[in-house]
């Protein structure tokens, strides 16, 4: 494996590469699978019992650390899918008979029906600008909705006793816990390929910070919607296989009780380990099984104590304290070769996107009579200009003025109160960001919060994800960056550090790493937001070199928002001067450095400051 | 620690990874107004937020009146005479002129005493008392800060951009109540200014701020003094 | 007519009681508090413990709230404060409180369904039509909370300052005001508001230590739907309050009972700041 370096990218075999790790974790995986065939003669019956029931709710608690824990979407509403599933089985052996047939089509019914929730469900819950206590509300609201249904459907569903006594799967106990058991084994191995791949960062990027990864055309919305809709799925499995077994479904499985129940199991266990929640699970139901027999409300006490100290003071749950705490002991064990579980990354070029994708004649952007208006302010008024590609335009113009109003206004369609803002021909109309970036739109954010536990090399993927297809099971060894990227990580040698986490880098490589994001997506016109801030002098000139270049090599149209004047005199063609909303002057850099009108704006008058008045 | 109204020694700041105050040290005497200039950027807001507590400090100590306060909650700080008249959100726009008064001064029972005295200065003020503060005009609005921050006779005032946006009738309306006050209660000011007239018209010191370090201070008095703020501030 | 049109009011009455703690708990801490339904059943339980202890059944609405003061208190110190930062948090914490709550309640208490003495009982006549004095009683109660914390959030220094940290805090902290103190004072009136409305409800049905679940959903459904205006929140209480009622009486109970969720979440969908206005 090659690393792209300073002498240039070098091509290498499409290769997919399995994450670090993987061999052992199979190997502990086949052996866990193993063990659940055997395992049954070990143990007494009420155990495996038990066991069979705890599988099931480990197999729920998965979908909840992938939406929660991975993805960040804390949902309470898993239960409300496993009881769709559980359902479907229960009401088509009730009153269908068990046949396998039916047992076909009540599977297909459940799955069918939770995915069509699920979708409702994300779509009311994700769309651009919705907070994430509403998603919260709206998945606590569902189980209890489903369990009021149940409820309400009579003796067909069998109201608050449930069904019971059905025929089922002609399975002994001992079957279904190898069943269930395997299942759970096969489900976290696939589930562990999925977050790890790197599609599976995608995810994570959500999760760290969504509104960014908007501003890179990415679609959150509909991928969140994508993935509880998938998660629904997994769950209502589970569901039908736990009404397969005990032979009861009641509404209290899709009440919201359990669904906050998987939410505790999952954040005892450890949010975004995946097995820490299906330890944890099974750990708990099955301590739960045998303690609640002797002291049913002290132990739920106990749980709930743990729980809110856990949240209070370890946010990550216990598996990673455990964790910690067992890698200090690995310290006392004979040292292996060190495997970094970070993979190796080459670079190669991208194909640049084609021109005429965007109209050819229009001018890179177009912005008419421009208003923004907030709470009675007017931010910004009557804004019109034109910029065309190969121009570097700086806007300037005292606090207040609505510089960064600007840009957010140009990026997205919803911001602006009036006016019109078109990208090479293209209205931007009320489209949210990850629209308007596909028209050529690319822009960078004053604050350097970009995706914490991302690798540098994974940032930059995720800037491609648009353009490029993404692993949904694997890592790709590959990473294709235009021209212009590759350049800044050259310059700034921030192509050394692929492998490391973001949040390792100095602020000046931060800075360097936003704008080689925004530059990966290829974009025509570049927003960029104060990129200079914070950063030495060197940094500064290496950054505005980089610009130029880019500007006039590429044709690309930059606009700039900058405070130090000395830099925005050095690199610009054109300067707009904003102040209180409205353009003051536009013009070249001599034409802005030469007025009165500026100077006075910026430091005060020309004239002589007025005498001085004893006081 | 001097007894100076404010006394800034070695201080650092910033936000997040970014460090924008770097190592800066000045100090306030007691009814010294001080003009701290710079473009926009350089850390002029920023050290005054330090100053008062709103940011941590991450090098060095901020004394007021020879008390050491690095460190201590905002609310203790401005609860010691101190008043703050920040850049951005300045007022809270849905409640009354009267609220907004009310909010500069602790003590219930002199609120109206105190707004009848500070209606001296604006008395557009008194005449606007029950309205919501968000229906004022601009300049309206910078003679509310002006008097909320006067409301208790502080010992000392961090105003920030307080000139921005006003007609030049106004900024000499400011410079005479700022002096006003000055003289009547020996109050330290501390201006963060943009505009460079009015900050040398009403200063008797000042320093520039560059990239988060002192470039340059001196008396304002000082013919010189102009030339050199232009050259660090010149497009 | 005339009882369907109480039946509304009383409902709404009813709603703004129990959503009005939440309300400014929101509103001052940012954070929605999921023990509020624990609260709630706190409240009637302190009912229950004076109709045990056979004293008047009007003791039973100052017990409620002040035990509910109190407890909001510790949960403010201990578990909200050093979640200052993590909002999300705070919620899965507060809820995982609602459970430590209801277990300790079930374990002193036990599981039954129990009754609590109504301090008014009896009917009145309503144009005609007869109406139960409770309920109408209610209705006066939902007006003196409301109008109490409307007095106190004008009236009072405290309140100023309450409402200058819910605009904005930091400018509040710069002039002087100790925002922490100010959450926790509002901290601990949510809760004690919430106690209340337990107490205020038991009378009605009955108290069981699962009574404040169903109630904690339509209040946050309220609430989030009022932005952080007690005048919102009345207005939603009756509009919600009266298309449940609707639901309940002509279509089914039960459906009845998930009218202000779906509405609720449907309006906020399309309309995200709700009932406020802005």
């Amino acid at each position: 494996m090659n690393e792209g370096g300073a002498g240039g990218p070098v091509v290498a075999p499409r290769r997919r590469i399995l994450p670090a790790h993987a061999s052992i974790g199979l190997g502990v995986a086949v052996l866990a699978g193993a063990a659940m065939t055997v395992a049954p003669a070990a143990l007494d019956t009420y155990t495996v019992n038990i066991l069979v029931r705890s599988f099931v709710y480990a197999a729920t608690a998965l979908t909840v650390d992938i939406l929660w824990g991975y993805c960040g979407i804390l949902t309470f509403g898993q239960a409300a899918f496993f009881g769709v599933g559980a359902y479907a089985a229960g009401i088509a052996f009730t009153y269908v008979g068990f046949s396998p047939q039916t047992a076909i089509l009540a599977l297909l019914a459940g799955l069918a029906l939770s995915a069509a929730v699920a979708a409702i469900v994300g779509w009311i819950s994700f769309f651009h600008g919705a907070s994430p206590l509403y998603v919260a509300i709206v998945t606590l609201a569902l189980p209890i909705i489903v369990v009021q249904l149940l409820y309400s459907g009579g003796t067909f569903t069998g109201s608050s006793s449930g069904l019971v006594g059905y025929s089922t799967f002609d399975l002994s106990v001992e079957a279904w816990f190898a069943i269930t058991g395997v299942g759970l084994v096969v489900l976290t191995v696939v589930a562990w390929f999925f977050v790890n791949s790197d599609f599976g960062r995608v995810l994570v990027a959500i999760r760290e910070n969504e509104q960014r990864c908007t501003y890179l055309g990415i679609n959150t919305s509909l991928l969140k919607i994508l993935l509880m809709v998938a998660m629904a799925m997994v769950a209502a499995v589970a569901g039908y296989a736990y009404a397969g077994y005990t032979v009861v479904v009641a509404p209290e499985i899709a009440s919201f009780v359990f669904g906050t129940e998987l939410v505790m199991w999952v954040a005892l266990g450890g949010r975004g380990t995946l097995i820490g929640p299906v330890v944890g699970t099974v750990a708990i139901d099955l301590t739960s099984a045998y303690l609640s027999g002797n002291l049913p409300f002290v132990w739920k006490l106990i749980v709930g104590t743990i729980f809110v100290l856990v949240i209070v003071m370890l946010p990550q749950g216990l598996l990673p304290v455990i964790a910690a705490a067992a890698r200090r002991l690995q310290r006392y064990l004979p040292r292996r070769t060190a495997r970094s579980s970070a993979l190796p990354v080459s670079l190669v070029p991208a194909a640049s996107l084609v021109r005429q994708a965007f109209g050819s004649d229009a001018p890179a952007l177009q912005i008419i009579g421009l208003d923004r208006r907030f709470a009675g302010l007017r931010v910004l008024e009557g804004l019109s200009f034109t910029a065309l590609g190969g121009q570097l335009l700086s806007i300037v113009g005292p606090n207040g003025a609505g510089k960064t109003t600007l840009m957010r206004c140009l990026s997205d369609g919803f911001e602006r109160s009036g006016g019109s803002v078109a990208v090479f021909g293209n209205d931007i109309a009320g489209y949210p960001p990850h629209r308007v970036a596909r028209f050529g739109i690319g822009r960078s954010f004053q604050t350097t919060s970009l995706f914490e536990t991302l690798t540098v090399a994974q940032c930059l993927r995720l800037a491609r994800f648009r353009l490029d297809h993404t692993a949904m099971w694997s890592r790709s060894a590959q990473l294709a960056l235009p021209d212009g990227a590759m350049r800044v990580l050259a310059a700034t040698g921030l192509d050394r550090h692929l492998a490391d986490e973001s949040r390792s880098l100095s602020h000046g490589m931060k800075r360097a790493l936003e704008l080689a994001m925004v530059l990966a997506q290829d974009p025509k016109v570049l927003l960029l937001d104060e990129p200079t801030a914070g950063l030495s002098r060197s940094e500064r000139t290496l950054i505005g070199r980089v610009l130029v270049d880019l500007s006039r090599r590429e044709g690309l149209c930059i606009l700039l928002i900058e405070h130090d004047l000395d830099f925005v005199r050095d690199i610009s063609t054109r300067i707009i001067v904003l102040h209180q909303g409205k353009v003051l002057l536009d013009g070249s850099v001599e034409d802005v450095v030469k007025s009165d009108l500026v100077r006075s704006i910026y430091a005060g008058k020309v004239l002589q400051p007025a005498p001085r008045v004893a006081s | 620690m001097t007894s100076a109204a404010l006394s800034i020694r070695d201080v650092s700041s910033g936000y997040g990874e970014a460090i924008v105050v770097r190592h800066v040290t000045l100090g306030v005497a007691p009814g010294e107004i001080f003009a701290l200039l710079g473009k926009n950027g350089m850390g002029k807001t920023t050290l005054l937020k330090t100053a008062l507590g709103l940011l941590a400090a991450r090098t060095g100590r901020i004394g007021m009146f020879g008390n050491d306060v690095t460190g201590l909650p905002a609310y203790l700080i401005a609860r010691r005479g101190i008043a703050y008249s920040p850049q951005e959100q300045t007022l809270f726009q849905d409640l009354t002129v009267e609220d907004n008064l009310r909010l500069g001064l602790r003590d219930d029972r002199r609120v109206a005493a105190e707004i009848d005295r500070v209606g001296q200065y604006f008395p557009i003020i008194l005449e606007r008392r029950r309205q919501r503060a968000g229906t004022l005009s601009g300049g309206e609005q910078k003679m509310l800060i002006v008097s909320r921050a006067l409301m208790a006779a502080p010992r000392l005032m961090l105003i920030d951009e307080i000139s921005e946006g006003l007609q030049p009738s106004m900024v000499e309306r400011l410079t005479d109540v700022l002096r006003a006050e000055r003289t009547r209660t020996g109050a330290a000011i501390v201006v963060v200014e943009q505009n460079v007239p009015f900050a040398l018209s009403i200063a008797d010191r000042y320093a520039v701020l560059k990239l988060g370090e002192i470039a340059d201070s001196g008396d304002a008095a000082d013919p010189s003094a102009w030339q050199r703020i232009q050259d660090h501030l010149s497009v | 007519m005339i009882p369907f049109v109480l039946d509304i009011i009383t409902t709404a009455a009813i709603l703004f009681a129990v959503a009005s703690g939440l309300l400014i708990v929101l509103g001052v801490l940012k954070i929605v508090n999921f023990a509020h339904g624990a609260f709630l059943t706190m409240g009637g339980y302190s009912a229950l413990l004076i109709t045990q202890l056979g004293w008047s059944a009007w003791a039973a609405y100052p017990a409620a709230f002040v035990s509910g003061f109190l407890a909001g208190a510790l949960v403010e110190h201990f578990v909200i404060r050093p979640l200052y930062e993590r909002p999300l948090d705070a919620i899965l914490a507060t809820w995982g409180l609602g459970i430590i709550i209801g277990q300790l309640i079930t374990i002193v208490f036990g599981r039954e369904i129990r009754f609590v003495q109504t301090p008014i009982a009896g009917a009145a006549s309503v144009l005609g039509e007869t109406y139960s004095l409770y309920r109408l009683f209610l209705i006066g109660a939902a007006l003196v909370v409301g109008g109490g914390i409307a007095a106190l959030l004008g009236l009072t220094r405290l309140g100023l300052e309450a409402r200058a940290v819910i605009m904005n805090e930091e400018l509040a902290r710069a002039l002087g005001i100790n925002s922490s103190f100010v959450r926790l004072v509002t901290f601990c009136l949510g809760a004690g508001l919430a106690s209340l409305a337990g107490a205020l409800i038991t009378p009605l049905s009955s108290v069981d230590p699962g009574m404040g679940v169903p109630w904690l959903v339509n209040a946050f459904m309220l609430v989030l739907v009022s932005s952080v205006s007690l005048v919102s929140l009345a207005a939603a209480a009756i509009v919600l309050g009266g298309a449940q009622v609707v639901v309940s009486t002509f279509v089914s109970p039960v459906l009845g009972g998930l009218t202000i969720v779906v509405l609720a979440a449907l309006l906020l969908r399309i309309r995200p700041q709700g009932f406020a206005h802005e």
